[in-house]
């Protein structure tokens, strides 16, 4: 599937059976309508005359009636959680924000194409009500979803707003894209994580090859912290440099561990967007 | 430590009101900053922090030497009093017209000396093979010239001493030659020892009345006397007793030598009747004269400013390295398409 932009969709396939009534485009927990076929019954468990399976009923040594049953589809939610904590302002290979506003306009068109409806909620120290925007299946939904990243800023040091998100989360399972540099305390990546546990959880981390891999070998930085704590001059050289990627690794590997636990390891996004990427990220774990 | 820095002074003082700049790099650092998500995915590196620290007080330096430069510091000037080993010497020379022959009684033709060459040549040494003496020079004939004060200036003493083998003239007053030569000792402490040294080759009659003054002036300063008498071959010496008559218009030389002794100072008179002969007796001076004299020192003042400017090159010489010592984070362009620059479908006229 691929929009007039250019840019692939995202494809993505909720984790079991869902529930629910309306017609969508995964896999549903309820039998009937037209669909995959799923299996047969015997009339009396299903009786819908329309869907009497002939051959099977004729074979049937007890002369039973059976009933073929099919796969009903059903849609489901789509919702960004978006960390939008002064940190995402860092801008190194690429630029975080841009990032990530792109992974919630291509998730936002990629939901509500198959009519999956699509939610935003953006955190920093609490919820932000000016990045909320509600489920939604209309098509307009994406550029909703724009404006609203657009204006949205990010000025506030914490990320303490993601692990209240799961309130507003109640209700059947969703699709939930945690996304984040998840520079935050490891405390509050396991309350998140816990917190959003009925959901099929995403993990999105926002890492940039700027903050690791491209470190210089030699040289004084300055580094300025985006959440205010400070500046602090740093003398690069290959055994820190060494060091610096070392913890960096531990730090992945922590939230790797966490998000295992809950489902799906993180997907990280760095340098470009590439939506075919999270596509087989998503269908293969 | 305190005298030292009361010492301290400065041209400008309102200048030093701009010093609080120098706190500036407390707050402000010259380093270009690189926005970092979070401070601590950089690990605690103990070097670094030196580094930071000391980049931190180079910039605190050159500030702080650039605005104690501008205000113009200085040590002032100060006068210190030592003591050392030496005497106050008052060197009394006699420019009659007679020094300029020589011992013989001639003028000097070829490879011969005058008195007063010789005697140049043979103070010449005698100034400053010590390093705290000091010296008066006063001239005298018929009337006393002063030529240089009582100084440590020796290369000032040994000018003038070069000085006296120009033509002497006329006659010898020796009175207020004393008079004057006694005049050069200043005040200084009891203990100092202090010599009169007349270089003379002759002697004249002391008038009574002036005798007194002269008598008191001995007293008062308590100078040890050196009568260097440069003989002239044939002439009287200071002890012959004169054939006829025995005033001092008649033997002069002999009766100076009676009142010197009359003084009750320490007084010596050395009769030389050549250059190896005065080279002796100055020797003799010289071994004499060993007493503790304070002496005073002239520190001039010093100009600091030079010291702040180069402080404050030192501290930017630093600024500089870590600037040039800069990296960054590696930052990229990429141009991530976001869905939402799409292209409009264009409307075509039909």
């Amino acid at each position: 599937m691929r929009e007039a932009g250019g840019l692939p969709d995202i494809v993505y396939r909720p984790r079991g059976r869902l529930p629910g009534t309306r017609i969508g485009a995964h896999r549903g927990r309820d039998a009937g309508g037209p669909g995959t076929f799923r299996d047969q019954v015997p009339f009396l468990r299903m009786p819908d005359a329309r869907r009497i399976d002939v051959r099977a009923t004729l074979r049937d040594p007890f002369e039973g009636t059976i009933v073929r049953r099919f796969e009903s589809r059903t849609p489901t939610e789509v919702w960004a959680l978006l960390d939008l904590s002064a940190s995402m302002l860092f801008s190194g290979e690429a630029d975080r924000m841009t990032l990530a506003r792109a992974l919630c306009i291509s998730l936002a068109a990629s939901a509500t194409r198959i009519g999956d409806a699509f939610g935003l909620l953006g955190c920093d120290g609490a919820i932000r009500e000016d990045a909320v925007l509600p489920a939604s299946r209309a098509r307009s939904q994406v550029a909703r979803v724009a404006d609203c990243l657009k204006a949205a800023a990010c000025t506030d040091p914490r990320a303490d707003g993601m692990a209240q998100a799961a309130g507003r989360l109640a209700g059947r399972p969703k699709i939930v894209f945690l996304v984040s540099d998840f520079r935050w305390p490891e405390a509050l990546i396991a309350e998140t994580f816990a917190g959003l546990a009925p959901h099929d959880l995403v993990p999105v981390l926002l890492a940039d090859s700027a903050e690791s891999a491209d470190l210089p070998e030699w040289g004084l930085m300055e580094l300025d912290d985006l959440e205010g704590a400070g500046r602090r001059l740093v003398f690069m050289r290959p055994s820190l440099r060494r060091r610096w990627i070392a913890r960096e690794t531990a730090r992945t590997e922590t939230l790797r561990r966490i998000a295992s636990a809950h489902g799906r390891p993180p997907f990280r996004l760095a340098g470009h967007f590439d939506p075919d990427a999270v596509s087989r990220h998503l269908l293969g774990s | 430590m305190s005298e030292a820095l009361a010492r301290l002074s400065v041209d400008h003082p309102l200048v030093l009101w701009l010093l609080p700049l120098a706190l500036l790099p407390l707050l402000a650092s010259a380093q270009r900053r690189n926005p970092v998500a979070a401070l601590d995915a950089a690990p605690a590196d103990g070097l670094s922090r030196w580094i930071g620290g000391v980049l931190r007080a180079a910039g605190l330096l050159a500030i702080a030497g650039l605005v104690l430069a501008l205000a113009g510091p200085s040590r002032q000037g100060e006068t210190i009093t030592r003591t050392g080993i030496g005497a106050q010497v008052s060197i009394l020379i006699d420019r009659s017209g007679s020094m300029n022959e020589t011992f013989a009684g001639r003028q000097p033709s070829g490879a011969e000396e005058s008195k007063a060459a010789a005697s140049r040549r043979l103070l010449a040494d005698f100034v400053g093979s010590r390093a705290h003496d000091l010296f008066a020079v006063t001239a005298f004939s018929t009337a006393p010239m002063l030529v240089v004060p009582m100084t440590d200036r020796h290369a000032a003493v040994r000018a003038a001493i070069a000085a006296i083998d120009r033509p002497g003239l006329d006659y010898t007053n020796i009175a207020r030659g004393l008079a004057m030569g006694l005049a050069q000792f200043g005040a200084a402490s009891p203990t100092t020892s202090r010599a009169l040294l007349l270089v003379s080759d002759g002697a004249a009659v002391i008038d009574p009345r002036v005798q007194e003054t002269l008598r008191a002036a001995f007293t008062r300063l308590r100078p040890n006397l050196y009568w260097l008498f440069l003989r002239t071959k044939g002439s009287p010496s200071i002890s012959d007793k004169p054939v006829g008559e025995d005033t001092p218009q008649a033997a002069p030389e002999r009766h100076l030598d009676l009142f010197f002794k009359s003084l009750r100072t320490p007084y010596r008179a050395f009769e030389a009747e050549g250059a190896q002969a005065v080279a002796d007796a100055i020797a003799q001076i010289e071994r004499l004269e060993r007493d503790p004299i304070p002496y005073t020192e002239q520190r001039p003042r010093r100009d600091l400013s030079g010291l702040a400017f180069g402080a404050s090159l030192f501290g930017l010489l630093l600024l500089v390295a870590g600037k040039l010592a800069e990296v960054d984070l590696r930052r990229k362009a990429v141009a991530v398409a976001p869905a939402e620059s799409a292209p409009a479908p264009t409307r075509r006229a039909a």
